[in-house]
């Protein structure tokens, strides 16, 4: 569950970038966030990520309150959360098995489970064939695969993705929020920033939009998807 | 930690070595020069040491006792030089022993103009050693305030001499052995950032799936580590050819250093342990606080 209570931030160099925004995503739920750049988007995901602390107002994510935090439990925080970059953030010199791997294997996850966990999760996002290949062999749709398939391994609560298709040709930028409502499906938290309007309108669901630092619209609203 | 996962973590410092291996090996190679020259330093340092404490020894007090002191007082004077922490050997210098030893340095002449004296002029005296002669002034002082000391001649000059050699040396290699630490430092700080820079994307990944800032560093630690010990080996080794090279080039010598009561060198086979330790120490030390240091602000994440 994601709950932020009249939360504001201000860069140290007096920039606003939040300004009293109320929100609460609850457990199960998809939600995308939308805005124009410098919305305050990013800072919204580093606030969840906690790497950033709120100047003001409360933040909770899965149960953590981010404000009273210590540093040294963010990775406990983060291991509930997956996380999905528009640049995929692969690791080139490793193949997809060791990329997805990666994230077990940084957490310290015992190496019986990242035997059985990493395939599963590999062909759950369709890329069992592909497994062995690198980065770089892989198209643009492809990797963002692995990099949810990286973001999944280790069981989230929450997957926050970041604008996931921008990096991604139209056609497969359906694919990857299917993925992502399919992960949905199972009951994980889905929070996906964008700013490509065509995909939320065609699938509709919760839309928060953010303007100037505020949240000007929050609603469900039905998708082409369902017509 | 998970046995396999330190496993693969150290295995990931020697990929990040294999990785960066020309920076690797600079490193390797510059680390090792300083750290020869750290402990060349050190070995000259401790036999320049050696060597002014042993030309201190040979430097005599001459403790003159007044004419007509009675025995007894004559013996506790003896007695409380001895307890002087600073003496560290007291002989007893008889009026007549020192009568004999001048007339063996008398020519014929000389000799023949004493032969009317009917009494021996010179004093009974005490000839003290002391330990540490930088603070021989307040030896000297002690010593003059002792019951039936007449007059105390001490090598004030010569003291002062030594004192400011070994000052100078001491300085010296305080400073170029503190300079080429910072230099071991700066280097293993260098290939650890290089290495952090190089694989940045990998830490980034790293903190945002959650994993420990200690499980982070252990690879750049396990990179810093080894490129420390290979130079401390390396280092050892260098210094045990050079060294054993000098000593042999020298020892030729010895017999007349040892006339002039100069201490010879320090057999290295005497100093290889504790060489040995100190390189890997350093090593150690230097390569850990580096990489810890050079990888601290990449990780906030």
């Amino acid at each position: 569950m994601v709950e932020l209570k009249n939360v504001s931030y201000t860069y140290p160099t007096g920039q606003h970038a939040l300004d009293h925004v109320n929100l609460t995503i609850n457990d199960g739920e998809f939600a995308f966030v939308v805005g124009t750049s410098g919305a305050g988007k990013s800072t919204l995901i580093k606030l969840l990520l906690r790497e950033l602390t709120a100047t003001e107002g409360e933040v909770r994510v899965n149960g953590y309150n981010l404000n009273k935090l210590k540093q040294r439990k963010i990775p406990d925080l983060r291991r509930t959360i997956g996380v999905v970059f528009q640049d995929f953030r692969l690791i080139p010199n490793l193949t997809v098995y060791d990329n997805v791997a990666f994230a077990l294997r940084a957490i310290d996850a015992p190496t019986k489970y990242i035997r059985s966990r990493v395939p599963y999760v590999i062909s759950l996002v369709g890329l069992a064939a592909k497994a062995k290949s690198y980065p770089d062999d892989l198209s643009g749709g492809e990797q963002q695969r692995v990099a949810l398939a990286r973001a999944l391994v280790n069981d989230p609560q929450l997957i926050i993705a970041d604008e996931p298709t921008g990096n991604v040709d139209p056609a497969r930028s359906y694919e990857i929020v299917e993925l992502l409502r399919g992960i949905n499906a199972c009951g994980t938290t889905v929070l996906m920033v964008t700013h490509q309007h065509d995909l939320v309108r065609y699938f509709g669901g919760r839309i928060i939009n953010i303007n100037t630092g505020s949240v000007i619209f929050d609603e469900v609203i039905g998708g082409a998807d369902e017509v | 930690m998970r046995f396999n996962s330190f496993k693969y973590l150290v295995g990931q410092g020697f990929r990040g070595i294999w990785f960066n291996r020309v920076n690797s090996f600079a490193s390797l190679c510059v680390m090792t020069i300083s750290l020869v020259m750290v402990g060349m330093s050190v070995l000259v340092s401790t036999n320049i040491t050696k060597m002014i404490g042993s030309i201190e020894r040979r430097n005599e007090v001459i403790v003159i006792i007044k004419d007509g002191a009675p025995i007894n007082n004559v013996n506790d004077l003896g007695e409380n030089l001895k307890n002087n922490e600073n003496v560290f050997e007291v002989s007893f210098y008889s009026k007549d022993a020192a009568w004999e030893d001048m007339q063996k340095t008398m020519t014929e002449d000389e000799k023949s103009l004493f032969q009317y004296m009917s009494k021996n002029p010179l004093p009974d005296s005490y000839r003290v050693r002391v330990s540490d002669i930088s603070i021989l002034s307040q030896t000297v002082a002690q010593i003059e305030a002792m019951d039936s000391v007449d007059l105390v001649k001490a090598p004030n000059d010569f003291a002062n001499l030594l004192i400011n050699v070994r000052k100078i040396c001491n300085l010296l290699f305080s400073v170029v052995t503190i300079a080429l630490i910072v230099v071991c430092f700066v280097i293993i700080s260098n290939t650890t950032r290089t290495s952090v820079y190089a694989r940045r994307r990998e830490i980034n990944i790293m903190r945002y799936v959650g994993a420990k800032k200690t499980f982070i560093r252990i690879p750049f630690f396990v990179e810093g580590l080894v490129i420390g010990l290979i130079s401390a080996v390396l280092a050892f080794g260098f210094t045990w050819f050079a060294y054993t090279e000098v000593f042999n080039t020298l020892s030729s010598s010895f017999n007349l250093w040892a006339i002039f009561g100069i201490a010879t060198l320090i057999p290295f086979k005497d100093i290889a342990l504790i060489t040995a330790l100190c390189y890997l120490g350093f090593g150690i030390l230097i390569s850990a606080i580096g990489s810890v240091i050079s990888t601290r602000k990449h990780l906030n994440v």
